[in-house]
């Protein structure tokens, strides 16, 4: 178990490594800077802010700057110190650097005020998921055959088949427009909560739902159901104390590309319901060629995937003895 | 069979014996011999075959592709807006009549329905489909109070003595009482754009610029312009009418730099009675840029340029005015006994999805007030560019004008918000997203496979190091990584042109390329399990080198898996698509996608109407297509499991 953690982490470090050194210098060579705009700056001005924003350092400097908790001052190399209040900390110790477009705000302090509103979105939304996807798959095993069975497949594929987009869209004009139960964008309230994480979860729902079926239908049709279906076991007891333990397998597999595919898909979803969360901010500044802004909330959401995934793959082993981690 | 045989080769039941002469044992011998077991692909086909949703998934699919491959031929209205008047209007069912009909349709091209199309269809063979290029007048007319309004006829009449050509008339109200708008649009036909040609040495050019005149006699005249392509790319002209010259204005961009220059570059050349220029540069790196100067009125004129000066100060001043975002721009001066429009401009539109066009006119307007010019912005709307044919489909579009001629359908499936015909862009994006799943597919094939094949064949250290490379992009947020990626190359995008390299050729590579971690995994997976086998060993001993054995006795064998994730990655990335198309990094306009559409669709919600019909089919096309195409894959991992081999 350590082990493997071990492992996790330092493949974790060597990833985080190479998606920061990557971007940084994909960032610094493409022509274009973020101040860059249809009437010139002054010399003076632009000179100005290359200088706060260390942009006239060399670029294994301004590297340097970025990643390490360095304090460089224009003589060259202080580690851990140095009387320079106004240089940043750096990635490693967890500071993203100053925006360069929002230029009051720090990277930190964006992700700070934004980071909350995605989890609260993204957690709902997987709830949704869960719950909406494991009764409807387990319902639909075992009302094999019916039409209910049927119709929840339908759903399930046209649930994959669908964009969220489109099916955000389906729920505005049902919910709001039609019905005019819930608002139609924005964020502040419970109220606004139900419609995107609903629009997040439905493709994720549709997805667990069919792998449930499926892994619920091989075990009811496993020997050891038989064994406790012959000794006498309540029906509802073998459900649930021996078939759904099986049955739900594939779906904890499943869990980590569904909580990157969450992430993903909040992207497009709080840009359509005008909700200020790291998705939105992250699409504006990729568009508006806010670089740091970008880069910090790919290595935030490189870090979320990654120890999510890892949390996963610990809580698959836990559930299924059988399984043992990967030693390689 | 068996007991077919036994009667034939003369089985003698009461002895149990055969009983065969020679004839009889050659004809056994000979079937024998042609009978080859049933291969891999004829079982997998044979038992596709009895997977009913599979089977159909397939028909329908393979009807599909056919129908957006023949799509130039069939007669639908335009995918591209048609209508110059291109502000957002509420989208129309198909049943509703369509108030922006053209009134004066020539004779004989009259429909039933349609929209604005219809009267640019008149040189569709001749053009394709650059029905997008009309010439555009907004003219402003006042009246007294009692008075007959004017306008109507007088107007179209000038219109018409302009051009040589009928026009489409829009009417609307003016801002202060008493006045009204006119807009006609002409269909330009091919002999009426302007060229710039370039010479051969150097970068010094010749412009031609073609220029209509109001007098009879001499309509149109061309008139050449010297050039000087010295300084950098060309980004835009204008052609301008005074009272003593007529004027090329022309933008040079220099890598980057806002380089402006103006110059004169003719003298007069038959001034009178030329009222209406227009110039439309063809070449590669020009974008579209035309303009239109109205009524080359002398005493009017210094106010009116006055007025357009100030205009573009204004947006190079206002804040938050990117000019290469604005796609069109009109300035009307309000000082004469009639307004007209004098300054027109269109430039590039480079990410122009992502702008607010209500947000820029305001801070337009506004600056505008804070200056106490006397410039009013009339209006400010997209324009789209132009959608060119590749030969072949210009091939399919001649054969439409054969079979139909100038006939097409209606809005069957309703128009959207900017009246284009809604079946037609369904049909058309079709093309574009199933040319973008597949060669984006057919990107992570090759990677994939390449590299899984190698990794599972050289296998130890090198198979090791490359699969955690693997692993370590698995972990990666792709979608981040792939937005970044777009808006870097975005940034380079005019120099990629240079050397041919297109904005969407791009996109292919950047989507096949994060497509293919699956695939190497699987296929490395597979050449694992193969390698050891006799014939890679038989192939080994016989000197084959080891891309030979990668490409010709590994790669066929793991076809099989191959196919089942291709078609299982292609509905991945046609759902990609329309995720880069939502958030403005996708498919640009005009050319039109799926994932264009179900963003159009979004944009079309409104609390005052639901226009369900936008929204709903291109969901419904989608939606049918994504799902066959997974049932397929579905149907395939099935029929070619070996596992599963003969069992049914």
């Amino acid at each position: 178990m350590l082990q493997f953690l071990f492992r996790r982490l330092l493949w974790f470090a060597i990833t985080l490594f190479s998606v920061v050194t990557i971007s940084f210098f994909l960032m610094r060579a493409v022509r274009g800077g973020p101040f860059d705009n249809e009437r010139a700056l002054h010399p003076a001005i632009e000179a100005n802010l290359e200088a706060r924003y260390h942009l006239d350092w060399p670029v294994w400097k301004q590297y340097l700057q970025y990643v390490g908790p360095f304090n460089l001052d224009h003589e060259g190399l202080v580690l851990f110190g140095g009387d320079n209040s106004n240089v940043f900390g750096g990635v490693l110790t967890g500071d993203l650097g100053p925006s360069f477009k929002l230029r009051d705000y720090t990277v930190n302090d964006i992700i700070g005020q934004s980071l909350p509103i995605s989890i609260a979105l993204g957690s709902v939304a997987m709830a949704i998921a869960l719950t909406l996807g494991l009764t409807a798959g387990i319902v639909s095993a075992l009302r094999r055959g019916t039409a209910l069975d049927l119709g929840m497949r339908l759903f399930a594929t046209v649930g994959i088949a669908l964009p969220n987009f489109v099916i955000a869209a389906f729920l505005i004009i049902i919910f709001a427009f039609q019905l005019e139960l819930l608002p139609v964008a924005g964020w502040g309230s419970p109220r606004y909560l139900p419609l995107p994480a609903l629009a997040l979860g439905a493709p994720f729902a549709a997805y667990i739902a069919r792998l449930t079926r499926t892994g619920m239908l091989e075990v009811l049709s496993a020997d050891y159901i038989r064994t406790a279906r012959a000794k006498g076991l309540p029906e509802w007891l073998v459900l649930l104390r021996h078939a759904i333990k099986g049955g739900i397998l594939p779906v904890v597999s499943y869990l980590g590309p569904a909580t990157a595919g969450i992430l993903t898909g909040s992207l497009v979803i709080e840009r359509m319901f005008a909700i200020p969360g790291t998705g939105s901010h992250f699409v504006g500044s990729a568009l508006n060629r806010d670089y740091t802004l970008a880069m910090g909330v790919t290595i935030l959401y490189t870090v979320l995937v990654y120890g999510l995934n890892t949390l996963v793959d610990l809580a698959y082993t836990l559930l299924d003895p059988r399984i043992e981690l990967e030693n390689s | 069979m068996a007991s077919k045989h036994k009667e034939a080769a003369g089985y003698d039941s009461g002895s149990g014996r055969f009983d065969l002469d020679a004839g009889q044992l050659q004809a056994l011998l000979n079937e024998a011999k042609r009978f080859k077991g049933e291969s891999l692909w004829q079982d997998a086909w044979r038992r596709l075959g009895r997977n009913r949703g599979a089977w159909w998934s397939l028909v329908f699919l393979t009807l599909f592709v056919g129908l957006s491959f023949f799509a130039p031929v069939l007669p639908l209205p335009s995918p591209m807006a048609l209508d110059p008047q291109s502000e957002p209007q509420p989208p129309f069912l198909p049943w509703e009549a369509s108030p922006r009909l053209p009134e004066n349709l020539p004779p004989g091209r009259s429909f039933e329905f349609g929209t604005g199309a219809t009267s640019s269809l008149g040189a569709f063979a001749d053009n394709a489909w650059r029905h997008r290029t009309f010439l555009d007048f907004q003219l402003r007319a006042e009246w007294l109070p009692g008075d007959p309004p004017p306008g109507g006829d007088e107007l179209r009449d000038l219109v018409k003595a302009a051009s040589g050509r009928s026009s489409a008339v829009f009417v609307k109200d003016g801002d202060e009482p008493g006045t009204v708008i006119e807009r006609h649009a002409v269909p330009l036909r091919d002999g009426d754009r302007a060229r710039v040609e370039y010479r051969p040495t150097g970068f010094d050019g010749t412009a031609q610029v073609l220029v209509v005149g109001r007098d009879a006699g001499a309509r149109e005249a061309w008139v050449d312009f010297e050039v000087d392509l010295d300084r950098g790319a060309l980004e835009s002209y204008e052609v301008r009418t005074s009272g003593d010259g007529i004027e090329l204005v022309y933008t040079l961009g220099d890598e980057g730099d806002q380089l402006r220059d103006r110059r004169y570059l003719a003298e007069v050349r038959g001034a009178d009675g030329i009222t209406v220029t227009r110039l439309r540069i063809d070449g590669e790196r020009v974008p579209l840029s035309w303009s239109v100067d109205g009524g080359a009125d002398p005493a009017g004129l210094d106010g009116q340029t006055d007025a357009a000066d100030d205009l573009v100060a204004a947006l190079e001043s206002a804040d938050q005015i990117d000019l290469q975002h604005l796609s069109e721009l009109q300035v009307v001066s309000q000082d004469g006994e009639r307004s007209i429009v004098v300054r027109r401009q269109a430039v590039p539109a480079i990410g122009q999805e992502g702008h607010n066009h209500a947000d820029l006119a305001r801070a337009v307007r506004a600056e505008i007030a804070s200056r106490g010019s006397r410039a009013a912005l009339l209006e400010m709307s997209h324009l789209d560019g132009i959608w060119d044919l590749n030969p072949l489909d210009r091939a399919l579009v001649w054969v439409r004008t054969k079979v139909f001629g100038l006939w097409q359908t209606g809005p069957l499936l309703g128009t959207d918000n900017k009246g284009r015909d809604l079946l037609a862009r369904i049909v058309w994006g079709s093309r574009i997203s199933i040319q973008v799943s597949l060669v984006a597919t057919l990107c992570s094939l090759l990677i994939g496979v390449t590299y899984g094949a190698f990794s599972g064949l050289v296998g130890g250290r090198t198979d090791n190091l490359m699969m955690r490379i693997v692993d370590v992009l698995y972990s990666v947020p792709f979608i981040f990584v792939v937005i970044f990626l777009i808006t870097l190359i975005n940034e380079y995008r005019t120099d990629l042109a240079d050397y041919g390299i297109g904005y969407m050729t791009v996109f292919y590579v950047v989507i096949g390329a994060i497509y293919w971690l699956t695939m190497a995994r699987v296929v490395r997976g597979q050449v694992l399990s193969l390698k050891n086998q006799e014939f890679v060993e038989a192939a080994r001993v016989l000197g084959a080198s080891t891309p030979r054995i990668l490409f010709v006795h590994l790669v066929p064998n793991v076809l099989s898996i191959v196919i089942v994730y291709l078609t299982l990655t292609i509905p991945a990335v046609m759902l990609f698509e329309a995720f880069l198309s939502f958030l403005g990094l996708g498919v640009e306009p005009p050319k039109v996608s799926w994932g264009l559409l179900a963003v159009d669709g979004t944009e079309a919600i409104s609390a005052v109407k639901t226009f369900w019909w936008v929204v709903v089919f291109p969901a419904m096309a989608m939606g049918s297509t994504l799902l066959a195409l997974n049932i397929l894959g579905d149907g395939l991992r099935d029929a070619l499991d070996p596992k599963l081999r003969g069992k049914d």
